[in-house]
């Protein structure tokens, strides 16, 4: 027991975490947990409340991801900082938070034997190191030996303090001299992640211009070459499914930040200047059948974090799509062939790397490919016109268009179309298994 | 040296009754191009001279490389005909009094059969056909399709027997062999008439016969041809017999005895028959001088036909001076264009009795009575057939037939695409059309309006079409009928760019090609990966070459030919399968079974479709399939997108709240329908039947996020407790070659898993007939592996005949349609191995 203690105590950086709670003068502060963490919650809050006297609440059950910092739950105790426990996605909030990782143990000397006996990596000198945030912990030593090795070579470190534009999913790249690169450098690098795969390598793959990927896997020492092309193939159809979208669901599955509010607003005026109907739909954490209520929308863009794995699930009725995505299809100014992808919306909006103005749409026909027929961009004109103009079928169009084709529209009195009958036992019972339900 | 002027043209085209739409139909390689530049050198568009060299109507370099007609292409001609065969057009619908001048606008069109469906689209604007049947080949495979289709659309046709050179030249025919085999052709080809003609129908009886003067015989080649009219003409005054008495006689069982002067119905040792003696004798006579090179003989031959040799002809002999005697003699435009305007029907005749057959609207409104009286004053009325590409990349001509009305450049009309339905705005736009254009084969010349009756091109409404629609200015038209095509897009590849970065000009070529090409197919799929699919190798080769240098003009990747497959089932559903909603409280019980067969292929032509009344419906499944009537009354819808080859089925009794989760339902039908659960293709054949539903009270808790899902995983379980099978497409394939080839032909199908299911000869020539089925799949390279085995003796014409199921289990390893839904699944990105069951049933 005594010993579990004092792992815990080095393993979630007790110390460190007071001392934070305690130089920042911290009155309530909120501990969040993921859910493999919650069974040790209760361990961790009592070592804390040892060394400090601010007030501690726990946060389980994180609404969207747990990897995301939940503010909103934060506010109803009205904190002042949260601690985040476990895998992190680095999103930027406006509340401050202390970051301590589910450290795991990394065998140094397995990994670099594993590194020097691929031939293809290990001629290579133009090489870029990720490491998975449960590794931050080794990150010295680890770039002791890396540089030793590839001393070319980048290695992508951890880091939360710094807020500089080279700063991507909370990395920046640096050389052996600790200069600062920008991610435009990986065009030309293979980059190798040590982590398991998961969502971050995936959103890493796909989101980060690289010559090639490699998961390095230190629990089952295997090193492995990742392509995305077919993913990206199906994103591309993805977008044309954008295109002949009439009505679009913008799907809010985030809590954090001022950014979310604007996303949404961009999302909305994209589909606004390309006469399309938007909805703001949140749901809580979506599923199969909270979205299949609205089969009147055609997609849904979600505004989550990068790495959310709704994205790629088939299993529901209209498909999903990123942002960025949405971009692509509404705003001719947005690059048109996708080779890497923008998952952190961030970038979109004004001051990121990959904001760009919305362009004028003008109206026109084109042929869909996916349906064969052809689709019509119709723009709502907004001139300041103020004659009476004589609006034909009005009901038709607004409230009654998905309800015209609908076969059953709700309270038909259908008075003398049903016959009369003698009355006759209904069901009872519990609607999990009516009594009269065949067992 | 062009003969006539557009001015000329456009003042004919108010003389409606002397307009003659037509287009030019055969087999491939039976020498429609060729015959049909013998018209094009009569309207002197191209040098006499060179007619049967130049193939006018192929504009595209490839087809002229390969001698083979790809897109079909419209002419328009101006001829005159002489007062005394004007008395032979006796119908006054037929011709405008005191008017000589006829304009005929001619369609040539391609005879393979990957290209039919520009057969239909040139069908579709013309009102009579010109069958061209190659003498020593007879009538083909391709010669029955389009004559076939022709006859549906009311097309009425005309015959003419071509490559008579070929006969008298290579093959040495005898004149009474000669006789049998057009007495044969001609029979052939009345006996499809009239399997597909009713007679006592609205176009009357359509028969050809030599004796009226409708079937004309010849060599487009040479540009020589000749009905018995001619010939008559050349005897009448000698005989003193009427002149179309004199036709009568010159065909069929009359016998001449040039001692006794008497005619006899019989042959005897005297006698000898009329055609021979009459018409092919004097042929044989100057072909034998010709070729035989008996000078003395020819120049008193040459007085008798009255043909004098021009001074730069002089020192030509052998085929080249038989070419120049027998063009003067007979020349192929005069007889044509005699045959053309007698026998077949101007716009006022024709629009009367097609009109049904092309209007979907009420058969009295403003619209279908101007089809019918061809009114160039009523609303217009016009159907674009296709689309022409321009010079202006991406751009085409609007090509297709005024039937009504006048179209006018700058006239503001309504263009509606197939999928318009009236008091509706799908597919409807309303724009000015810029431009109306003639079609003049390589040439366009801009017109300032056409009137109805006529074939023109439109600038300006090509972005607002796919393929084809109906352009019109009365507000309550409806469509005209969309076409329907006897070749399916089975065939597919899936292309991709070079270089990755060029992907969106692929995309902007394929959206080009989609709208050049009547039939071909460009889908985005799921997966992503971009797909052509076609009618077969050849009409597919041309697409992608097409895409790679006009549409995309970019460097292509393509894949080998693959097929698409459907899904269906094999037996009923072993077991009553049950779904539950994500919240447990409604319950869905279904069962799968297979449609009896035949029922997907009514369904498939529009015999049973979701719009029939339900109760006439219901009264044809149960007389034709056995289908009991109360739940044939009950059919909720039709899948994949609301018209496919399956149906769902409400066999419920009293179950509550029902009718207010059918949309769901039907919604997780089509869903289920169009990706189905083996791997994500369409299905096919099968009857989704739902016995009993159980509803949770409260409408809030069965909406459709409830049922949707729970809908598609519950068929899904119907779908795989049901035998799954795969349906691969198969052609009919019929294979012309001599009897020793026969041999070779077997070889090559049994290896592909073919089956020859009909062998014979046909009569009158040492060719032989092979019918067979061939799997698409295992169509690719067989034109090549046949010729190799037959040494090039046997030519094949493939077209998609039905869907059949693909031998074998696809849930057993080591199957082939377990291979095949692995392949497919792979291709998809979607996970490997086979669907669950347990995913998709419950248990109470």
């Amino acid at each position: 027991m005594e010993s579990n203690i004092k792992e815990i105590r080095s393993r979630f950086h007790i110390y460190d975490t007071c001392n934070w709670i305690n130089t920042h003068k911290f009155t309530k502060v909120c501990l969040q947990f993921p859910d493999e963490l919650l069974s040790i919650s209760s361990c961790i809050y009592e070592e804390l409340k040892k060394e400090t006297d601010s007030d501690l609440y726990i946060l389980g059950d994180t609404s969207y991801a747990s990897c995301c910092i939940d503010v909103v739950a934060s506010m109803h105790v009205q904190s002042d900082a949260i601690v985040h426990y476990g895998h992190t996605c680095f999103s930027k909030v406006n509340i401050p938070v202390f970051l301590v990782f589910n450290e795991k143990y990394l065998n140094l000397q397995n990994v670099f034997q594993l590194l020097q006996n691929n031939k293809t990596i290990d001629n290579l000198d133009k090489l870029c190191l990720f490491y998975n945030c449960e590794y931050d912990h080794a990150k010295a030593i680890l770039a002791e030996h890396w540089f030793q090795h590839f001393p070319k070579s980048y290695m992508a470190f951890i880091d939360l303090t710094s807020y500089s534009t080279n700063n991507f999913f909370g990395r920046v790249i640096k050389n052996k001299d600790n200069e600062e690169f920008s991610s435009d450098i990986l065009k030309d690098c293979v980059c190798i992640f040590i982590g398991t795969s998961g969502h971050t390598f995936f959103n890493f793959t796909v989101a980060v211009a690289a010559k090639k990927w490699y998961l390095l896997d230190p629990e089952t020492m295997q090193i492995n070459d990742i392509e995305q092309s077919s993913w990206f193939k199906r994103r591309r159809f993805l977008i044309e499914k954008c295109k002949d979208a009439n009505v679009v669901g913008i799907l809010i599955c985030k809590i954090a930040g001022d950014q979310t509010k604007d996303i949404i607003n961009r999302m909305k005026q994209l589909c606004k200047a390309n006469g399309k109907k938007s909805y703001i739909v949140s749901v809580g954490k979506p599923n199969v059948a909270k979205l299949a209520n609205f089969p009147e929308i055609d997609i849904y863009v979600m505004i989550a974090c990068p790495e959310n794995n709704l994205y790629d699930s088939r299993d529901f009725y209209q498909p999903i799509v990123y942002p960025y995505e949405l971009e692509v299809a509404f705003n001719s100014n947005q690059e048109d062939y996708l080779t890497t992808h923008v998952t952190n919306y961030d970038e979109l909006l004004s001051g990121g790397k990959h904001n760009k103005d919305i362009a004028e749409v003008t109206e026109s026909t084109d042929v869909s490919l996916v349906t064969g027929k052809l689709r019509e961009t119709k723009i709502v004109s907004t001139s300041a016109c103020t004659d009476l103009v004589e609006k034909q079928n009005w009901e038709i169009d607004n409230i009654g268009f998905n309800l015209k084709s609908k076969s059953w529209r709700g309270l038909e009195q259908k008075l003398g179309e049903t016959e009369v009958k003698q009355v006759e036992k209904g069901r009872d019972g519990l609607p999990l298994q009516y009594s009269n339900e065949p067992e | 040296m062009v003969n006539f002027t557009v001015d000329e043209i456009r003042g004919m085209m108010d003389k409606k009754r002397n307009i003659r739409n037509m287009s030019v139909i055969a087999h491939v390689d039976h020498g429609k191009s060729t015959l049909t530049d013998s018209l094009v050198s009569k309207a002197g568009i191209i040098a006499g001279a060179r007619a049967g060299e130049t193939r006018f109507t192929d504009t595209r370099k490839d087809e002229q490389d390969r001698c083979i007609t790809i897109k079909s292409t419209a002419i328009s001609m101006f001829f005159e005909l002489e007062e005394k065969d004007l008395v032979f057009i006796t119908n006054p619908d037929q011709r405008e009094k005191n008017e000589k001048g006829f304009l005929i606008n001619l369609i040539d069109s391609p005879g393979h059969v990957d290209f039919s469906s520009e057969v239909t689209a040139a069908l579709r604007v013309t009102d009579g056909a010109l069958v061209v049947v190659d003498c020593v080949s007879g009538v083909c495979v391709q010669t029955e399709t389009v004559l076939r289709q022709a006859i549906a659309e009311r097309i009425k046709p005309i015959l003419f027997m071509n490559k008579m050179d070929r006969a008298l030249l290579e093959l040495q025919l005898e004149a009474e062999e000669l006789y049998q085999t057009f007495q044969r052709i001609v029979e052939n080809v009345n006996v499809i008439i009239a399997t597909y003609n009713d007679d006592g129908g609205p176009m009357g009886e359509v028969r050809v016969d030599p004796s009226k003067g409708s079937v004309g015989f010849g060599s487009g080649l040479h540009g020589w041809a000749f009905t018995l009219k001619q010939f008559s003409e050349m005897y009448a005054d000698k005989f003193k017999i009427d002149l179309v008495k004199l036709m009568n006689r010159l065909w069929g069982e009359n016998f001449f005895n040039p001692t006794t002067k008497k005619w006899a119905k019989q042959k005897d040792n005297e006698n000898k028959r009329s055609f021979c003696m009459y018409v092919l004798d004097p042929i044989y006579k100057v072909f034998s001088a010709i070729m035989n090179f008996r000078k003395e003989e020819i120049d008193s031959l040459l007085v008798k036909i009255g043909v004098t040799i021009k001074h730069e002809d002089a020192d030509k002999d052998g085929k080249a001076l038989l070419k120049v005697v027998m063009r003067s003699w007979l020349p192929a435009g005069e007889a044509l264009l005699q045959m053309i305007a007698i026998h077949l029907p101007s716009p006022v005749v024709a629009q009367k009795y097609r009109m049904e057959m092309l209007y979907e609207g009420p058969h009295d409104d403003e619209a279908a009575i101007g089809i019918k009286s061809c009114d160039p004053e009523a609303p217009l009325m016009m159907y674009v057939s296709k689309m022409v590409p321009t010079s202006d990349k991406g751009r085409f001509y609007a090509f297709g037939r005024v039937f009504s009305g006048k179209v006018i450049t700058g006239q503001k009309a309504r263009i509606m695409g197939p999928n318009f339905q009236p008091g509706k705005k799908e597919d409807l736009y309303e724009k000015t059309i810029q431009r109306t254009i003639l079609m003049m084969g390589r040439y366009v010349e801009a017109i300032e309006d056409v009137p109805s009756g006529n074939i023109c091109g439109l600038v300006g409404v090509d972005q607002f079409l796919v393929k084809t629609g109906t352009i019109t200015t009365f507000k309550n038209a409806h469509n005209m009928k969309v076409m329907k095509f006897s070749v399916s897009p089975v065939v597919r590849v899936a292309v991709e760019p070079k270089n990755p970065a060029d992907l969106p000009k692929l995309v902007e070529g394929l959206k080009r090609l989609a709208k050049s090409d009547p039939m071909v197919q460009c889908i985005n799929e799921e997966s992503g990966e971009h797909i052509v699919a076609g009618a077969g190798e050849l009409h597919l080769e041309i697409c992608l070459k097409d895409l790679e240098e006009d549409h995309a003009c970019i460097p292509i990747k393509k894949s080998d030919p693959v097929v698409s497959y459907r899904e269906t089932v094999g037996e009923e559903s072993n077991q009553m399968c049950l779904s539950k909603s994500p919240n447990k409280h409604n319950r869905l019980f279904m069962k799968a079974c297979p449609m009896p067969d035949g029922l997907p292929e009514d369904i498939d032509d529009g015999k049973v479709n979701p719009r029939d009344d339900f109760k006439t419906r219901a009264r044809y499944l149960t007389e034709k399939y056995e289908y009991d009537v109360t739940e044939a009354r009950k059919i909720w819808c039709f899948g994949p997108e609301g018209t496919g080859p399956n149906i769902l089925v409400d066999c419920t009794k009293g179950v509550q709240y029902l009718n207010e989760i059918k949309d769901s339902v039907v919604a997780g039908f089509q869903w289920a329908a169009k990706e189905g659960v083996m791997a994500e293709e369409n299905l096919r054949g099968v009857r989704f039947n739902i016995y009993d539903v159980t509803l949770h009270t409260d409408a809030i808790h069965r909406g459709g996020g409830q049922i949707i899902p729970t809908t598609r995983r519950c068929l899904y379980a119907c779908l795989l407790t049901a035998s799954p099978r795969l349906m691969e497409p198969v052609y009919l394939c019929e294979i012309q070659c001599p009897e020793v080839a026969v041999g070779g032909i077997y070889g090559v199908l049994n290896r592909r898993r073919g089956h020859v299911f009909e062998e014979s000869q046909v009569a009158g020539t040492p060719m032989f007939v092979v019918k067979a089925y061939l799997p698409v799949n295992e169509s690719f390279g067989f034109t090549a592996d046949l010729r190799s085995n037959t040494g090039g003796q046997a030519f094949p014409q493939c077209v998609f005949d039905h869907w059949q199921v693909l031998p074998g289990d696809p849930c057993e390893a080591g199957s082939k349609p377990f291979v095949v839904v692995q392949e497919t699944r792979k291709r998809k990105g979607l996970k490997e191995g086979l669907p669950d069951l347990a995913q998709y049933l419950d248990k109470l």
